[in-house]
C-alpha cells in the first residue's frame, strides 16, 4: 500500500472514564462505559489539530488504544471529519491486550501508535493532551516524539503555525513558575502536548454525526504488542528553539473611550477606580440548600427573579 | 441555508418514549432519527425508581434476560405515616421474584441507554448532544420537520414525534399543550443515598435481586403529595412528589421535605449510615386524563410525559411504562401512516384509537378522577392520621379499662380529626368507584 501524501497532523487521544468512582475503604477503581469521554485537554489537541491541518490543508487522524466501549466518542471524532483508528483492547476485543499490557509502559504504547500512524505517511505534527486522565505521567508524548524521530514542545498553552516565510514551523508557548511563560519556535516534524486552554473543540455538523452513526470505527487488530520501530526512532527531532521568555500579559482588551469633558471623570470611568464592586463570590456551600440559596440570592440581586418572587420559591 | 437532511421520522427526546417510538419505526423498515439533548440516552432523566416490565413483553422478548435491573420488587408497602406515627399495608410476592416479574427498580442511565441501543441495533439513528430547538412547517403549516441547534441544521420528515417530556415545548410550540398549568403539575425531588447491599437485604427483609417499593401518604406537611422509597442493588431512593402551588405557597423547602421523611422514626433506621450520592428534582405531569393535550395534529404525534402521560393516583405513580405504550403506539402509528402515504391528521388518527384500546388511556380514562381525590384535603391532611390513630387506638392495651368498640373508636378518632362518619363512608364509597 502507498502512503497517502500531502501534510499530515495527527491527534492522540486518551477515551476514558472521566468520573469514575473510586472505593474510599478499597481505593478500587469502577469505571463506566457511559463516563466516557475526551479529558478538556484531549479536546483542546483535536481542535487545535483541526485548525492547523486547515491552515496547512492537512489530513488528519485521531489515534487511540482502548476497548470499543469507547466508539461512541470516537464516531463524534469521526463527525468532524477525522479519519479514526482505535487500536483495541485485548479484554473486550480480540485478546491482543495492548491497553492492558500497555498500562505502565508508556514506551510500549508509544510504539505501538506510531506503527498505527504508518500507513498514513509520516506525520507533521502529532498532538496530544498534557496528560491522560488515568494513568496520567504526561511521558507518552516524549516517548511518540523519540519514535518518530520528531522535535518535542509539552505542556503547551498556545499553539500556532509560526510565520511561513520563515519555513514552516510552530509556535508554542509554555507556562513558567511565578506566572511567567516561555514562548518557543516549534521545528516540524514535531509531538507537542498541550494543555486544556483557550481553545474548545467545535461541535460536529449534522450531517456528520448522522453520517458517522452508520459508520464502524476503523480497528488495526495487526499491530504487535511491542510494534516496529518507527522509522525515525531514536535520531531525535531538530531541536525547538527559546524565543525567550516574558511575564505573562493578557491580551488587550479594547474599549470604547469613556463619555464626559472632564477628564477625571473619564479617567474614573475607565478604570472603574472609585466604583463599587460587588467582591467575587465563590460558591461551595455543603449542601443542595445552601447552593440554592446562594445562586437565588444572585439571580434575585440582578434582577432576574421578579420582586414577587424572591420569597415565594 | 440550513442543512437539511430528508428522513422517514424523526423523533425528538431518547427516553422511554421516545426510544420505543423509534424502535418500532426502525423496525418497520422505515429511516429514523432520534434527537437526544444529552451526552447519552438517560444521562438528564429524573424517576424514582421503578419500571414496571410487562409493557415490554411485545417489543423485547425476555427482556428481563438483559435489562438492566438494580433488584426485582418483590415488596411493596404503602405506609401512612403522621411525624410520629406509622401504619403499613406490605404485600410480598414470591412470583413477582420470579420470570417474567411485575416491577423492577433500574436506574435510567442505564435503563434508557439500553432501550435507545434497542432501537439504534434495528436501525434508527441517534444523535445526543442535540437539542430540537423547533417544529418546521410547510407551506400550509403542516409539521414537516424540526430544526436543531448544530449551525441551526434541520431534519425533515413526513413525521415528527414528540417525546421530549413534562412541559413539552414542541407541544407547546405546535398548540397543542397549553402554556404551563402549574396547578397540573407536581415536583418530584429525590435523594439517592449509598448503602451497602448487605444492610439493605438485611434492614428491608430481601436478599439477592430482591427489592422493595415503598409508596408514603402523609408525610409532606401541609402540602399535597406523598413520598417514595425503593431499594436498588447498593443505594436506596427517598424522595417526595409534592403540588406544585402549595408548595410555591407554603415557603417550605423541597429538600426540607425529603429530610423530614429520612429523620421519620419509622424510616431513619432503615437508612442509618448511608450517605448522599447524588439528588435531583423534576416536573411531574400529574393531570392525568383531563388534562392531557391534543396528541395527534398534521404531521405531529405526542407521547410520554410530552402529553401528560404519567399516571399518578396515589396507588400508583408509572410513567415509563406509561411512555414506552405510547411511544411504541406512536411509532407504530407512524409507520402505517407512511406506508399510506398519509401522515395528515386523518392518516395518523389510528394513534389515539390504539391508546383508548390498551392500558394507556384505558387506565388514564378510568382513573380520571383518581388525582383529585388523592390530592383532596382529607385524604392529605386528614387520614393518614386519623388510620394511624385508629390503629393507636385499636392495639394501645389500656388495662383496667375495657376495650373500646370498634365503631364509637372510629367516630371518636374521626371526630378529633374534624372528619365526619357521613364523610369517611362518603370518600370510601368514591375510592371505590373510582379504583373499584
Ligand atoms: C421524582 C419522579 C419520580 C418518578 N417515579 C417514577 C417511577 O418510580 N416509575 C415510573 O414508571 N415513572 C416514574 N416517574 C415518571 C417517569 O419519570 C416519566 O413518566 C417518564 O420518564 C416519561 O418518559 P418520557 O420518555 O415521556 O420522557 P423523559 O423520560 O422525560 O424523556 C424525555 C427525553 O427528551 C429529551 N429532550 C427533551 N427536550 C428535548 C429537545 N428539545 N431536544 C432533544 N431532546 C430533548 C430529554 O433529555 C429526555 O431524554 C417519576 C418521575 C419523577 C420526576
Amino acid at each position: 500500500m502507498t502512503a497517502p501524501t500531502g501534510p499530515l497532523v495527527a491527534v492522540c487521544l486518551r477515551v476514558t472514564d472521566l468520573r469514575p468512582e473510586v472505593d474510599r475503604l478499597t481505593g478500587a477503581v469502577r469505571r463506566d462505559p457511559l463516563g466516557v469521554g475526551l479529558t478538556p485537554a484531549d479536546a483542546a489537541a483535536l481542535e487545535l489539530g483541526l485548525r492547523l491541518a486547515e491552515t496547512w490543508s492537512a489530513r488528519v487522524v485521531a489515534l487511540t488504544a482502548g476497548p470499543s466501549s469507547v466508539d461512541p466518542v470516537l464516531r463524534e471524532v469521526l463527525a468532524l471529519g477525522v479519519a479514526v483508528v482505535r487500536v483495541p483492547d485485548g479484554g473486550e476485543d480480540d485478546g491482543h491486550g495492548y491497553t492492558a499490557e500497555l498500562a505502565g509502559d508508556e514506551g510500549g504504547l508509544a510504539r505501538t501508535l506510531a506503527a498505527a500512524l504508518a500507513p498514513f505517511g509520516p506525520p507533521d505534527l502529532v498532538l496530544c493532551g498534557d496528560r491522560s486522565a488515568d494513568r496520567g505521567t504526561g511521558a507518552l508524548p516524549a516517548y511518540l516524539a523519540h519514535e518518530l524521530g520528531a522535535a518535542q514542545a509539552l505542556g503547551l498553552v498556545s499553539l500556532s503555525a509560526g510565520d511561513p516565510a520563515a519555513g514552516r514551523h510552530l509556535v508554542g508557548e509554555r507556562r513558567l513558575d511565578a506566572g511567567w511563560r516561555e514562548r518557543l519556535r516549534i521545528p516540524l516534524p514535531a509531538v507537542c502536548s498541550v494543555e486544556a486552554a483557550g481553545v474548545r473543540l467545535r461541535r460536529a455538523p449534522l450531517t456528520g454525526v448522522l453520517d458517522a452513526a452508520d459508520r464502524p470505527v476503523p480497528v488495526n487488530r495487526s499491530l504487535p504488542v511491542a510494534a516496529a520501530t518507527g522509522p525515525g526512532a531514536g535520531s531525535g527531532g531538530a531541536a525547538v528553539h527559546l524565543g525567550g521568555s516574558r511575564p505573562f500579559t493578557p491580551r488587550p482588551r479594547v474599549l470604547p473611550p469613556p463619555a464626559g469633558d472632564d477628564p477625571r471623570r473619564r479617567l474614573l470611568a475607565l478604570t472603574g477606580a472609585l466604583a463599587a464592586h460587588d467582591p467575587p463570590t465563590v460558591v461551595a456551600p455543603a449542601d443542595a440548600a445552601g447552593a440554592a440559596d446562594v445562586l437565588l440570592a444572585f439571580l434575585a440581586r440582578h434582577g432576574y427573579l421578579p420582586e414577587a418572587d424572591g420569597d415565594a420559591r | 441555508m440550513a442543512e437539511v437532511t430528508e428522513v422517514d421520522a424523526v423523533v425528538v427526546g431518547a427516553g422511554p418514549a421516545g426510544s420505543a417510538a423509534a424502535l418500532a419505526l426502525a423496525r418497520a423498515g422505515r429511516s429514523v432519527v432520534l434527537l437526544e439533548r444529552g451526552p447519552f440516552p438517560g444521562s438528564k432523566n429524573v424517576y424514582g425508581g421503578v419500571v414496571y416490565g410487562r409493557v415490554l413483553d411485545g417489543i423485547v422478548p425476555r427482556w428481563w434476560e438483559e435489562v438492566p435491573v438494580e433488584r426485582w420488587v418483590v415488596r411493596r408497602s404503602t405506609m401512612l405515616v403522621t411525624p410520629t406515627q406509622s401504619l403499613s399495608v406490605d404485600y410480598r410476592s414470591a412470583a413477582w421474584g420470579e420470570a417474567p416479574y411485575n416491577g423492577m427498580t433500574t436506574l435510567r442511565c442505564h435503563f434508557d441507554a439500553w432501550l435507545a441501543a434497542k432501537a439504534t441495533d434495528a436501525g434508527a439513528r441517534l444523535v445526543t448532544s442535540t437539542v430540537a430547538t423547533g417544529l418546521v412547517r410547510d407551506g400550509t403549516g403542516r409539521v414537516v420537520g424540526v430544526r436543531t441547534d448544530r449551525a441551526g441544521a434541520e431534519v425533515h420528515a413526513p413525521v415528527v414525534i414528540a417525546c421530549d417530556g413534562v412541559n413539552s415545548f414542541l407541544a407547546k410550540e405546535a398548540g397543542l399543550l397549553p402554556p404551563a398549568a402549574a396547578s397540573h403539575h407536581t415536583l418530584g425531588v429525590k435523594e439517592v443515598l449509598d448503602l451497602p447491599a448487605g444492610a439493605i437485604n438485611e434492614r428491608f427483609g430481601v436478599q439477592d435481586h430482591e427489592g422493595v417499593d415503598v409508596e408514603i401518604l402523609g408525610c409532606t406537611r401541609d402540602i399535597p403529595g406523598g413520598g417514595f422509597l425503593y431499594t436498588n442493588a447498593d443505594t436506596v431512593s427517598i424522595g417526595v412528589v409534592v403540588a406544585l402551588p402549595q408548595l410555591a405557597a407554603s415557603g417550605v423547602r423541597p429538600e426540607e421535605l425529603v429530610a423530614d421523611l429520612r429523620d421519620h422514626p419509622g424510616i431513619a433506621p432503615l437508612l442509618r449510615g448511608a450517605s448522599l450520592r447524588e439528588y435531583a428534582a423534576h416536573l411531574i405531569p400529574e393531570g392525568g386524563y383531563d388534562t392531557m393535550p391534543e396528541l395527534v395534529s398534521d404531521g405531529l404525534l405526542i407521547a410520554g410525559d410530552a402529553g401528560a402521560m404519567t399516571l399518578a393516583a396515589g396507588l400508583w405513580l408509572e410513567g415509563v411504562n406509561f411512555a414506552i405504550g405510547s411511544g411504541d403506539a406512536a411509532g407504530r402509528a407512524a409507520a402505517g401512516a407512511l406506508a399510506a402515504g398519509d401522515c395528515s391528521a386523518a392518516g395518523l388518527a389510528s394513534y389515539r384509537a390504539d391508546l383508548e384500546g390498551q392500558f394507556v388511556l384505558a387506565d388514564h380514562k378510568r382513573l380520571r378522577k383518581a388525582p383529585a381525590l388523592v390530592l383532596s384535603e382529607r385524604v392529605q391532611q386528614r387520614y393518614p392520621g386519623l388510620l394511624c390513630d385508629l390503629a393507636e387506638g385499636m392495639f394501645t392495651v389500656t388495662n383496667p379499662t375495657p376495650k373500646p368498640g370498634g365503631l364509637r373508636l372510629t367516630r371518636q378518632v374521626a371526630a378529633g380529626h374534624g372528619v365526619r362518619l357521613r364523610q369517611l363512608a362518603g370518600d370510601t364509597l368514591r375510592g371505590l368507584r373510582i379504583f373499584g
